[in-house]
């Protein structure tokens, strides 16, 4: 009877560890240094933390589908340093928005077209895509950053507020509510699940795969092209700096991460979005406690370890071992 | 009536598939080569050719280890910050006053403790090497930024000679006019293939890479198999940080890690060069050369380096394509 309860207790701690270890964590953080928890503070990591769940959502919904995508920081690069050039050379920069999801859209069906007829495995595909996004983005600007002078209108999306929220923020949220109605409550969504979920299993329903693959390759790519303008609103204009693989850290941290909130370890929107907020929080809070950004990095790491490893245990629970 | 028929069995798109699936690399390899000496008549000369290998030898020894994981069905993301950060380790411990011998092994060591933390993540826990590898990738690079307090560069060559005689000479000496880094490259060429192609645990790897589940059944030991690729990966990037480190006189962090984007060419590349696409030895280290080869045309052209991740992309996608064509045949 005695082990049962303890087993209980290992059972909750399992099931609501990840958001436990989160608040715990921003509290011994934010007690040390009062000023994270000031609503200025709280606000800006809002802010901050938009183009990274952005990235976080459109890598999860490829994720969901079954598929991978190491280009995800690469395309948002792009996107951003185009937009930048096309508001540079005078273009109307509400053209640019367009211009973003287009080309997003065009690597999503390159990427789709790759894995789903080519029949080259995800990886290896998204690996050679993204050595090919950062080399163009490296001829188009040349090796240098692409910075404008405030645009009222255009830098309203990444920088403005609406009663004191980040409109940022409201866009990333709006996304993320139709993403979860989209994944959650309509038959192709919940197809694109069972697709990832198992693979065999999904055939035998009779799904067609590869048309879900390529949707969310498409979907997935339209949202980062659309994530790299916002991030150019956001910076007013692209730096020259490759981060594309800090992106797709983050990005993935979050995904594994909003997924240990689950019981089953399933992806879902809303929790990519907590995580995604957490680790942009996480990143505010130790700045503001004087760690140096040097260390960051490696926390994301850890951050992205343990959380994959929590979803192999949990995984392990239910049954569905995969190891390699 | 005999003769056209052969003419049409000659053209028929069937053979011409078949030709290139088969020949199609190594030709496509040759043909470029050419172009490069075409267009350039440096990229042929000894001189230039002896450079080349020497500076490949760095990038031999990573993408070897990358083989050795890949063909296992594992990956390993973090070879390039491995070697980097072994390289840095070592400058700093030797500009700190440490023996050249002491500091070696701590690099060596390094790379040991990596690969044995990878493997025991990825092996016995059962974390997916790719994501597994990519936050260790971001953990040891952050050791190395804070060792060096934000990335400064570890000069060695300021020292006197006489403390880092024995490690500079590593990378910069040679042996009857043959450099020492060669050297190395060679043996552990040997070695890595004779563990591949030869040993026991290279044909656990082989039935691993064939079917997980069958080679579970069969007896072999499938989570040390996949460890001991770990290991020996990770410890191979150490030795070719050390050796960047001790040829160049010096270490700067985050230097290393472009090495990464042209271990996945060259191993993609060298899968070409197997009958049945896998992952093999030999392949990867023509492909390491063809790599070589490549950027060294591009430095003398003055191209940037835009345009070569540009081919690096073009390239890993080219050959695995190529690899499907031949897989749909069977």
């Amino acid at each position: 009877m005695k082990q049962k309860k303890g087993f209980d207790i290992g059972n909750a701690v399992i099931k609501r560890g990840t958001g436990i270890a989160m608040i715990l964590i921003l509290l011994i953080l934010g007690l040390r240094a009062p000023l994270f928890f000031s609503p200025e503070n709280i606000m800006t990591v809002l802010k901050q933390s938009g183009v990274l769940v952005m990235t976080a959502l459109s890598i999860t919904t490829v994720l969901i589908v079954g598929g991978f995508d190491m280009g995800a920081g690469a395309l948002v690069q792009l996107t951003c340093n185009i937009a930048a050039g096309l508001i540079i050379s005078g273009v109307n920069p509400a053209l640019t928005w367009g211009a973003g999801l287009g080309i997003g859209l065009v690597m999503g069906l390159i990427n789709a077209i790759l894995v789903v007829f080519v029949k080259i495995p995800t990886f290896v595909t998204t690996l050679g895509t993204m050595y090919l996004m950062t080399g163009m983005t490296a001829l188009y600007n040349g090796g240098s950053a692409l910075t404008f002078e405030l645009i009222v209108n255009f830098n309203m999306m990444g920088q403005g507020e609406i009663l004191g929220f980040p409109i940022i923020f409201l866009i990333v949220l709006l996304f993320c509510i139709a993403l979860n109605f989209f994944f959650k409550h309509t038959r192709t969504g919940l197809r694109m699940y069972a697709c990832g979920e198992n693979k065999n299993a999904a055939d035998i329903h009779g799904i067609d795969k590869r048309k879900l693959m390529i949707l969310g390759y498409v979907i997935s790519g339209a949202l980062l092209g659309f994530t790299g303008v916002l991030q150019c609103s956001y910076n007013y204009g692209a730096s020259a700096v490759d981060y594309g693989m800090d992106f797709l850290i983050r990005a993935l941290a979050s995904a594994y991460l909003g997924s240990t909130f689950s019981k089953t370890a399933e992806l879902s929107m809303f929790g990519t979005m907590i995580s995604g907020v957490f680790i942009a929080a996480l990143s505010n809070a130790m700045v503001i406690n004087g760690f140096s950004n040097q260390i960051v990095s490696g926390v994301l790491g850890s951050v992205l370890i343990l959380s994959i490893l929590l979803t192999v245990i949990k995984k392990r629970e239910i049954g569905q071992v995969t190891i390699f | 009536m005999e003769k056209r028929l052969e003419e049409k069995r000659m053209l028929c798109p069937d053979r011409i598939l078949d030709f290139v699936r088969n020949y199609g690399a190594v030709v496509g390899i040759l043909l470029l080569l050419i172009i490069f000496q075409c267009i350039d008549h440096r990229v042929l000369r000894l001189a230039n050719i002896w450079g080349v290998l020497r500076n490949n030898t760095f990038l031999i020894m990573m993408a070897m280890g990358m083989t050795l994981v890949m063909s296992v069905r594992g990956i390993d993301l973090s070879v390039a910050q491995v070697a980097d950060a072994a390289g840095v380790l070592t400058a700093f411990l030797i500009l700190n006053g440490t023996s050249a011998v002491a500091a070696v092994g701590a690099g060596l060591g390094l790379g040991l403790i990596v690969g044995v933390v990878n493997a025991v993540l990825m092996a016995y826990l059962g974390v997916p090497a790719l994501i597994g590898t990519l936050g260790m990738m971001y953990v040891v690079r952050s050791f190395e930024l804070v060792l060096t307090n934000g990335a400064q560069p570890q000069m060695l060559f300021t020292l006197n000679h006489s403390i880092t005689g024995f490690f500079l000479n590593i990378g910069q000496g040679d042996v009857a006019g043959i450099p020492n880094v060669l050297i190395i490259c060679v043996i552990a060429i040997i070695i890595i293939y004779l563990i591949k192609e030869r040993s026991l645990i290279g044909r656990h790897m082989d039935a691993l890479c064939g079917n997980v589940r069958a080679s579970f059944l069969s007896g072999i030991n499938v989570r040390k198999t996949f460890a001991i690729t770990f290991v020996l990966s990770s410890f191979l990037a150490a030795m070719a940080g050390l050796m960047i480190t001790a040829r160049a006189g010096g270490a700067t962090p985050r230097a290393v890690e472009s090495y990464l984007n042209d271990c996945f060419v060259a191993v993609y590349v060298g899968t070409l060069l197997s009958k049945d696409r896998k992952f093999n030895v030999i392949g990867t280290v023509v492909g390491c050369l063809f790599v070589g080869f490549m950027s060294n045309f591009f430095t003398l052209q003055g191209i940037g380096n835009g345009t070569k991740q540009l081919f690096n992309g073009f390239f890993i996608i080219a050959a695995v394509a190529l690899g499907t064509l031949r897989a749909k045949k069977k």
